[in-house]
């Protein structure tokens, strides 16, 4: 332990460069892994912390509740199928509402009071009870989608009819849509804000029909079920929905290619780097093996300083994400979760660990003998 | 100089590692500029083909196509405006398109347009569409049907078209009544009223500065009778596009934070070399050798691995490439090839510097035991 910490010392430039690129890689470790969760968060989550445990889209919809949209007769028709317990229209839309004094877009989930499609992560007051009334995503609680607060949907065409306020009676917690603020209302309501929206349209349709399944039915059986009976529709279950929502998987495999190949970097900058060292100091380590140093502390001490450099260099990573975290928008805000930060550190170490036995294995096969062997070491050659 | 090429060729083992590590940074780089391309090409086609230097859209739409309407006496009165030359309507619905003899729906944006869209040709007849060559490789061929939207609304390709994606949904370009057809069995509560469109591809008169034109119909339109209107520059209208703007933020801070990393790498190899050389340099500084000679080598060969790193960080990125799965929007372009490698040789330089100021520090007196 003293050996490593005393080179450390003696060597600051070489373990300084050393620490603050394997800091700055493990940063980008941290932060992909965090855009990917809050991304893939801010994208579904409304979809995900939703009542119904299926829902089902127009065939067409591609799984994007976003590109879907059914009849009522659809609707009427699933609540038919055996196996549903509740049933109801789920309407989503991209609006323009005035939130906090400005105009911004923001996402509305219209369902049936009662019904399936509600908000199930309540952070703060009650679900809507009446017309005009919504429960908003907490992250956007100081962007004016806070309890207390009321929104304003702004008439699309011309622009010139009354907006439609919607008081916020609750915050949701990860209940985002769309990576947008999204506020939850009744179905009636929602369907007031869409004609606001387009005075021209003749109907308003919902996106999908939320439903939830009878006890003793699975939501995977029931969706099979409603695909068979009811036409040109799609049923998913809500882990479907979510899995297979558009840029879900675009996302998460384009993500997890730069996030494996970081962790690739790391592990070979790691390895190479105390490969590099432990030949370098060959001779000297030759000497501490002629001199009675065993192979066990030579090898930990290079452990050691493996540690050494990984914590620091996560401590490095760690305050770069908190500082970018600080500095993200309230548009996209980057949220550091330590569990999530634990999880990547410890596979880092695992890595660097592992990387670290090509040194070590090199230290092991070190022969005391070369040290009356090599002139460098004042021995014969 | 030609001592540390010599190096380079006599003990290329030695330079191995740091060939192999910023090889990898450079397919990480060149995969996150592939993503960055490939995303914002994916959704930005459609608007950067438009030919008109202005687009102009309601004013509570937050420049947002799908939520714009721009009626007729709005038109009116952009079009009076000084500078504007001549307004070319447009519309768009997304929607899930079928593919003549296959089952599965892909991911369409149904164009409705007057004309003014660069490498489309004008609107053709109705049941019929200019289709983006990206649903070429979903089976779609020149002659056959698509079917859109649940109701299967049938429309005959005419014709490819290049670069014409809308937020990574094939463009499939019909004349201004098609686009309604499709609109109202597809999106009912999407249709405009007649006459009616979503934003306006404003052509300006030759001579007319864009910023003030944009401004004079904005104030036009708010002082008028008619709706008021958001009116943007081309590039604007792109950057308004949904997850653009947010997307080119996250992924150039990614980029540049990989080359800050290759150049601490690169700073690393080279500050252990030099130490590891400090008895060579020694013994070329006293045989007459200068500071500049020894770093103008050291500069040479962090070109050198830098230049071999992308090289086959290129060849393994275009390996990369042609495996990833259809759904990663990757779009490898020399452009970007071009930009990663300057920028990679300038990070392996600055990076390399980091030991310039040991070697100047060298004592020739090392070379025969003065340092000691």
């Amino acid at each position: 332990m003293r050996l490593a910490l005393r080179e450390i010392r003696r060597s600051k430039v070489r373990f300084a460069l050393l620490t603050v690129a394997i800091g700055l890689l493990v940063f980008l470790a941290f932060f992909m892994q965090t855009l990917l969760v809050n991304l893939l968060g801010f994208f579904t989550g409304a979809l995900e912390h939703q009542s119904a445990t299926v829902l089902v889209y127009g065939e067409d919809a591609r799984r994007s509740l976003e590109g879907s949209n059914v009849t009522m007769e659809q609707v009427d028709a699933v609540a038919r199928v055996p196996g549903v317990a509740s049933s109801g229209p789920l309407g989503e839309r991209t609006l323009t509402v005035r939130a906090d004094g400005e105009a911004v877009d923001a996402v509305l989930f219209g369902y049936r009071l009662g019904g399936p499609g509600a908000p199930t992560l309540m952070a703060s007051g009650r679900r809507p009870r009446g017309a005009d009334e919504g429960v908003g995503s907490s992250i956007d609680a100081e962007q004016g989608f806070g309890l207390g607060d009321a929104i304003e949907v702004l008439p699309g065409g011309d622009g010139t009819g009354r907006p439609l306020t919607i008081r916020i009676t609750g915050t949701a917690d990860e209940s985002r849509f769309s990576v947008l603020p999204t506020v939850f209302v009744p179905w009636n309501t929602y369907v007031d804000a869409v004609r606001l929206a387009n005075p021209a349209a003749p109907e308003v349709r919902p996106s999908a029909v939320a439903v939830i399944p009878a006890p003793g039915v699975s939501p995977g059986a029931l969706a099979a079920r409603i695909n068979r009976e009811v036409a040109g529709v799609e049923a998913l279950t809500r882990e479907q929905a979510v899995a297979d929502a558009p840029g879900v998987s675009s996302v998460s495999q384009s993500f997890s290619l730069i996030i494996g190949l970081t962790y690739i970097v790391i592990t070979i900058v790691i390895g190479f780097f105390f490969v590099i060292l432990t030949v370098q100091k060959a001779a000297s380590l030759t000497l501490l093996r002629a001199i009675g140093a065993d192979t066990r502390t030579l090898v930990g001490a290079l452990f050691v300083q493996v540690l050494i450099v990984v914590v620091l260099a996560m401590a490095i990573g760690a305050g770069i994400l908190m500082l970018a975290a600080l500095g993200s928008s309230p548009v996209f805000p980057i949220q550091a979760d330590p569990a999530l930060v634990a999880r990547v550190g410890v596979t880092i170490l695992v890595l660097a660990l592992l990387a670290a036995l090509v040194a070590a294995r090199r230290i092991a096969r070190i022969d005391p003998v070369d040290a009356v062997n090599r002139p460098t070491l004042g021995g014969l050659s | 100089m030609r001592l540390a090429l010599r190096e380079m060729v006599r003990r290329p083992g030695r330079f191995t590692v740091a060939v192999g590590m910023l090889t990898l940074l450079a397919v990480l780089l060149l995969l996150l500029g592939g993503l960055l391309d490939g995303l914002a090409t994916g959704s930005t086609g459609a608007v950067r083909a438009q030919e008109g230097e202005l687009l102009t859209f309601s004013a509570t739409s937050r420049d947002s196509f799908v939520r714009s309407q721009i009626s007729a006496d709005t038109r009116a009165a952009v079009d009076a405006v000084p500078g504007v030359r001549s307004t070319s309507g447009l519309g768009v619905t997304l929607v899930g398109a079928r593919v003549q003899g296959r089952e599965e729906f892909e991911n369409a944006a149904v164009w409705g347009y007057q004309g003014g869209v660069r490498g489309v040709p004008a609107p053709p007849p109705a049941g019929e569409a200019w289709v983006d060559r990206r649903l070429e490789a979903a089976g779609a061929r020149v002659g056959g049907t698509l079917r859109l939207g649940p109701t299967a609304v049938p429309v005959r390709i005419r014709g490819f078209v290049d670069d014409t994606s809308y937020l990574l949904q094939a463009g499939v370009w019909v004349s201004p009544a098609e686009w309604r057809r499709v609109t109202a069995t597809v999106r009912p509560d999407r249709i405009l009223p007649p006459g009616s469109f979503q934003v306006l591809s404003v052509d300006l008169a030759s001579g007319a500065a864009p910023d003030s034109v944009a401004t004079a119909i904005d104030r036009a339109t708010r002082d008028g009778a008619t709706g008021a209107t958001s009116t943007l520059t081309k590039q604007a209208a792109i950057d308004a596009i949904p997850g653009v703007k947010s997307q080119r933020g996250t992924f150039t801070f990614i980029i540049n934070t990989t080359l800050l990393v290759a150049a601490v790498v690169v700073a690393l190899f080279f500050a252990l070399l030099t130490l590891e050389r400090t008895a060579l340099y020694g013994v070329l500084k006293a045989i007459g050798a200068s500071s500049t000679q020894i770093v103008r080598g050291l500069f040479v060969q962090a070109v050198v691995v830098a230049a071999v790193a992308l090289v086959i960080g290129e060849v393994l990125t275009l390996g990369l490439g042609a495996v990833i799965p259809r759904e990663v929007p990757l779009l490898l372009e020399p452009g970007r090839a071009v930009t990663s490698a300057v920028s990679v040789l300038l990070a392996a330089l600055v990076g390399s510097a980091i030991s310039v100021r040991r070697i100047i520090r060298i004592d020739p007196a090392t070379a025969i035991g003065g340092g000691a």
